[in-house]
């Protein structure tokens, strides 16, 4: 097997596939539906097949600690919190304190502790949860937000879409990360206050996308058709312009969720969100900065984490891009 | 001796579903001062004859056999650079988009200079810019175009189409080249200027002496202004001859088709038959002649063989039904 | 056509103030949702949950807190276009002081972050369009899919792990060698002695605000030690940020030179007989950089925003750093300030790039 091999099959690409149809030998053609389209290409493509795999592993994994640790709160046994962990993520045991990582009490210690004798492995997955609800909670929002305002203002045009452009302009104004630290500063510390800020500024991007995909849908002529029919414009929205033009916002959305993790952990890496003794992938890689160099592992593990999750995401987003085969625009 | 021969071309396309044989075993030949006329459908392989004429293919093609003799050298086996001295001066090919044609950040002016400066370096003459700009406003109005000096200070976008169309006609005299292969150069134009700029082809190909290949869809466009008339079909000949024989007596069934279908001006009672079927699929040809599925006079020796050439005084048609 | 360039910039300029004051209000109307009481503003003017009531009757009375709220809102513009962003709630001293002395740091930082991004991006983007679907252009579509993905501190952290402590290539933090006193920002008054006199105080803010990053005060100074010094610090935090920035600008050099090269012009400039490397780098990436320049913009703002994170790691005393510092200390003054002040600059860059896209591209300029 050459380079070109070697290279090709480590990034699966097989060539520009324009269109979302699948050609079969003998001129069979056949659309699948969005989401069986996506799949059926995805796991047949190596290295996204693998993204996948650990984008699953790492929800499933939330899902279920996520659970745990919401019925240990409830029922006041929070140790059922690391039930399923190698140790207890916030047990000080300075006998143990920064120890680099090791294979000696496996799996605990594969990743080092901290200066507390915590297990760095415990405590990145005892925040795994945290990491998984902001980002799809924050996406998820972001894009019945943005559709239902999107939608309308494109679709009825007027002032309502003048006032919207003007209001997304001044959002898109500023980095949404300097502003993400303005409003989480201001609703004052905690983990759902820097929820409710990123739920804030996330919108008026998908506000723009749906707009501008309301804007071409309405005069395309399906829709022409049934306005001429007489339907009204609720259901022609209903019917015509929301499910058309949820389809390429997938792609976007799939990428999104990284960027949602990068931001969210950049606000714990600057103190902001949930606070110690708990954990959190940016603040443990900032709790290292002190440590740094001769303790690296505390710093850059976490951080190495959270690249792995982001990558994935982006990787699976950069394939249904390629896939739907257009950039999109807003 | 002819400008452009060519001999048994075969060139492919690797794509995603399978390899497309884009032009399979082609040959003609271009005379000197001679304009021939490349017919048929989209698909058929016209604009990549084009392309593979001045080696500019895309990078999934690439010449499968045959040859390309344009000007006395060989084009399918050139390098990059012998590939760059043809181009221009031996033979210049104009494409369909004009809005697409020319360079959108830099003046007409500056664009068409390019050309005469690359001509000069090529034919080893000295670039002077106060003589360049005198034969570039001279050539602006030889393509019919009033106020040279005002339309060299423009941007492309403030041009129309048919202006644009104009000024790479003028590039083209500038190159001075032997060969002129035109790409559908009237097909998104104005029906009006359409006309126009035919005429000015017309003229100009009287005028310098040039051959020209035209590629075109519009078989009556072909026989505007051309000599002789190719028609291709999923990338084969099928009929070659004289401009006026093939439009008053074509022989092959497609040939006839392609004329059935014209509208004939303003005659309502004439007859118009489109062809029916589809075009083929290029990955996988019908067996047989290409054309066997929507010919009307399909026999079954069409759809085992291959139909050879058959040469008849000038003519040449690729079909059972003679020789 | 003089004409329509001027309409043009009047256009772009009244957009971007436009834009402006929709950022200051949608500022105000965020403040005044989380602290929609006088009482609850003043404990965020105060920098403290546990201010005596006294003070914030104080503060109320000061800044005019219980008045109408468009009234409000007239006076908080006001106060913005005058520079006065408040005092700072821990160093006493008015904001704009303050980031007056540490923005221009962090814009040297960030600008040469991007120049770095820009130029790597332009590199890497156009040799994968011109290598279209082959192994060059899937590396280097995997190297920035995996550095967009990395979190700013994870960059910071590695660059200064292997180039500064392992490899001693580079000093791991600072602005500068710390025994070096910092050089004096340049008013110009000798030299504007030929001004007229009213134009004499602007001219001098002017020159002031140019001279002020500290390598240019630097070098206009003569410290050439501390030029040196300051030049070795930067790198690596500028390198951070161009590392996590580039992929963006390559992505989309990849993508508008593949749509460039598709074009019959490109054709048309290979059929004058126009060598493939004129053709590729002069015709095609002149139209294919034109939309990379409202890129620049947007990175711009990314870019300020991973400074803070950047400034902290490498100890690199801007206005990131404030940031940080504001954050801990919850000085929420200095923190809407920053929000101001970087939101003004992202709009400032957008006008630049705006005025720099008409310039690249008459369709734009003449239309």
């Amino acid at each position: 097997m050459g380079f070109k091999e070697i290279v090709k099959r480590f990034l699966g690409y097989r060539g520009t596939i324009a269109t979302a149809t699948v050609v079969k030998e003998g001129e069979e053609e056949r659309r699948l539906s969005g989401y069986r389209f996506y799949l059926d290409y995805l796991i047949k493509d190596r290295v996204a097949a693998v993204a996948l795999a650990i984008i699953t592993l790492f929800t499933a994994w939330s899902i279920v600690e996520g659970i745990l640790q919401y019925v240990g709160f409830a029922t006041r046994h929070r140790a059922l919190g690391w039930a399923l962990l190698p140790s207890n993520p916030i047990a000080l045991n300075f006998a143990e304190s920064l120890k680099p990582p090791s294979l000696s009490h496996f799996p605990a210690y594969i990743f080092g502790t901290n200066f507390s004798g915590e297990s760095i492995l415990s405590r990145l997955l005892y925040a795994a949860p945290k990491d998984a609800l902001a980002a799809y909670l924050v996406v998820f929002s972001g894009i019945i937000i943005g559709m239902l305002v999107g939608t309308f203002a494109g679709y009825f045009g007027g002032w309502a879409d003048e006032v919207l452009m003007r209001v997304t302009d001044a959002f898109l104004a500023l980095p949404g990360l300097v502003l993400a630290i303005a409003l989480s500063v201001l609703l004052g510390a905690g983990y759902n206050s820097v929820l409710i800020s990123l739920i804030l500024i996330w919108w008026p991007t998908y506000a723009r996308f749906f707009r501008a995909q309301a804007l071409s849908l309405k005069s395309r002529g399906f829709v022409e058709a049934s306005k001429l029919s007489g339907q009204n414009s609720l259901m022609i929205i209903l019917r015509h312009i929301f499910p058309n033009s949820v389809d390429p916002v997938i792609a976007y959305a799939a990428l999104d969720f990284g960027n949602v993790i990068l931001t969210y952990s950049t606000l714990a890496f600057l103190g902001i969100g949930i606070q110690p003794p708990y954990p959190e992938w940016g603040s443990m890689s900032s709790n290292g900065l002190p440590y740094f160099p001769q303790n690296w592992w505390w710093a850059i593990i976490p951080g190495l984490v959270i690249m792995t999750v982001v990558v994935c995401f982006t990787l699976i987003g950069d394939r249904m891009q390629d896939l739907i085969g257009g950039r999109l625009t807003y | 001796m002819s400008v452009l021969e060519v001999r048994d071309l075969v060139v492919e396309y690797s794509t995603v579903y399978g390899v497309l044989r884009a032009i399979n075993h082609l040959s003609f030949e271009v005379g000197e001062a001679e304009s021939v006329g490349v017919v048929g459908e989209s698909g058929s392989g016209k604009s990549t004859l084009g392309l593979s004429v001045v080696r500019l293919l895309p990078p999934n093609a690439r010449y499968a056999g045959g040859s390309i003799i344009l000007d006395g050298q060989e084009v399918t086996r050139m390098s990059n650079s012998e590939a760059r001295r043809i181009r221009g001066t031996t033979a210049f090919m104009i494409f369909q988009d004009p809005l697409n044609s020319l360079n959108p950040v830099k003046k007409v002016s500056t664009q068409l200079l390019e050309a005469v400066e690359m001509r000069c370096k090529k034919l080893g003459e000295t670039y002077d810019v106060e003589k360049a700009t005198r034969e570039v406003v001279e050539k602006i109005r030889d393509v019919r175009i009033p106020d040279p000096e005002l339309i060299m200070e423009r941007y492309p976008h403030q041009l129309s189409g048919g202006q644009i169309q104009r000024v790479i006609i003028a590039m083209a005299l500038l190159m001075r080249p032997k060969l002129l292969i035109a790409d559908e150069p009237t097909s998104a134009l104005d029906v009006t200027i359409q006309a126009q700029v035919l005429k000015l082809m017309n003229d100009l190909k009287k005028e310098y002496g040039m051959s020209i290949m035209l590629i075109t869809h519009d078989i009556s466009v072909a026989y505007n202004i051309s000599d002789r008339i190719m028609v291709m079909y999923a990338g084969e000949l099928v009929e070659l001859g004289s401009a006026d024989g093939v439009i008053r007596s074509p022989m092959h069934p497609y040939a006839k088709a392609l004329i059935a279908s014209i509208p004939r001006g303003v005659m309502r009672d004439a007859p118009l038959e489109p062809i029916r079927g589809s075009p083929p699929n290029m990955i996988h040809p019908p067996s047989g002649c290409r054309f066997h599925p929507r010919c009307p006079f399909v026999m079954d020796v069409c759809r085992r063989e291959e139909p050879r050439e058959v040469h008849q005084d000038a003519r040449v048609v690729r079909c059972y039904l003679y020789g | 056509m003089q004409i329509s360039i001027l309409i043009y910039l009047v256009r772009r300029v009244i957009n971007a103030v436009v834009t402006l004051l929709l950022l200051i209000f949608l500022i105000f109307v965020l403040v005044h949702t989380i602290a929609p009481t006088p009482v609850a503003l003043a404990r965020i003017y105060c920098g403290s949950p546990h201010c005596p009531p006294a003070e914030l009757q104080v503060i109320i009375q000061q800044y005019g807190l219980s008045l109408p709220l468009p009234v409000q809102f007239a006076h908080y513009v006001v106060n913005i276009f005058h520079g006065n962003f408040g005092t700072d709630t821990l160093y006493k001293v008015p904001e704009l002081q303050v980031i007056g002395e540490l923005l221009p740091i962090t814009l040297e930082l960030v600008i040469t972050g991007l120049i770095f991004a820009v130029i790597i991006g332009l590199f890497t983007g156009s040799i994968a369009a011109a290598n279209r679907n082959n192994p060059v252009d899937y590396t280097v579509k995997a190297v920035y899919l995996v550095t967009w993905s990395a979190p700013v501190f994870l960059v910071g952290f590695i660059l200064q792990l292997f180039l500064a402590y392992e490899l001693k290539l580079l000093p791991p933090s600072g602005l500068a060698n710390p025994t070096l006193g910092n050089p004096s920002p340049v008013t110009g008054y000798p030299y504007l002695s030929v001004v007229p006199q009213p134009l004499q105080g602007w001219l001098s803010g002017l020159v002031r605000a140019i001279t002020s990053p500290p390598l240019i005060a630097a070098a206009v100074d003569g410290d050439w030690r501390f030029f040196v010094s300051g030049l070795h610090h930067l790198v690596l935090p500028a390198l951070a940020i161009a590392i996590t920035s580039f992929g963006v600008v390559t992505r989309l050099t990849r993508a508008s030179m593949i749509d460039a090269l598709d074009r019959d012009y490109v054709k048309l400039s290979f059929m004058k007989g126009l060598s493939k490397n004129r053709v590729v780098y002069g015709t095609a990436f002149r139209n294919a950089v034109i939309p990379i320049i409202t890129l620049i913009a947007l990175l711009f703002g990314f870019s300020t925003a991973g400074a803070v994170v950047i400034e902290d790691i490498f100890q690199y005393h801007g206005m990131g750093y404030f940031t940080v510092q504001a954050i801990y200390n919850l000085d929420y003054i200095a923190i809407l300030a920053i929000t101001i002040v970087v939101g003004i600059s992202v709009i400032a860059a957008n006008l630049v790039a705006d005025l720099l896209y008409g310039w690249a591209d008459p369709r734009v300029r003449l239309e």
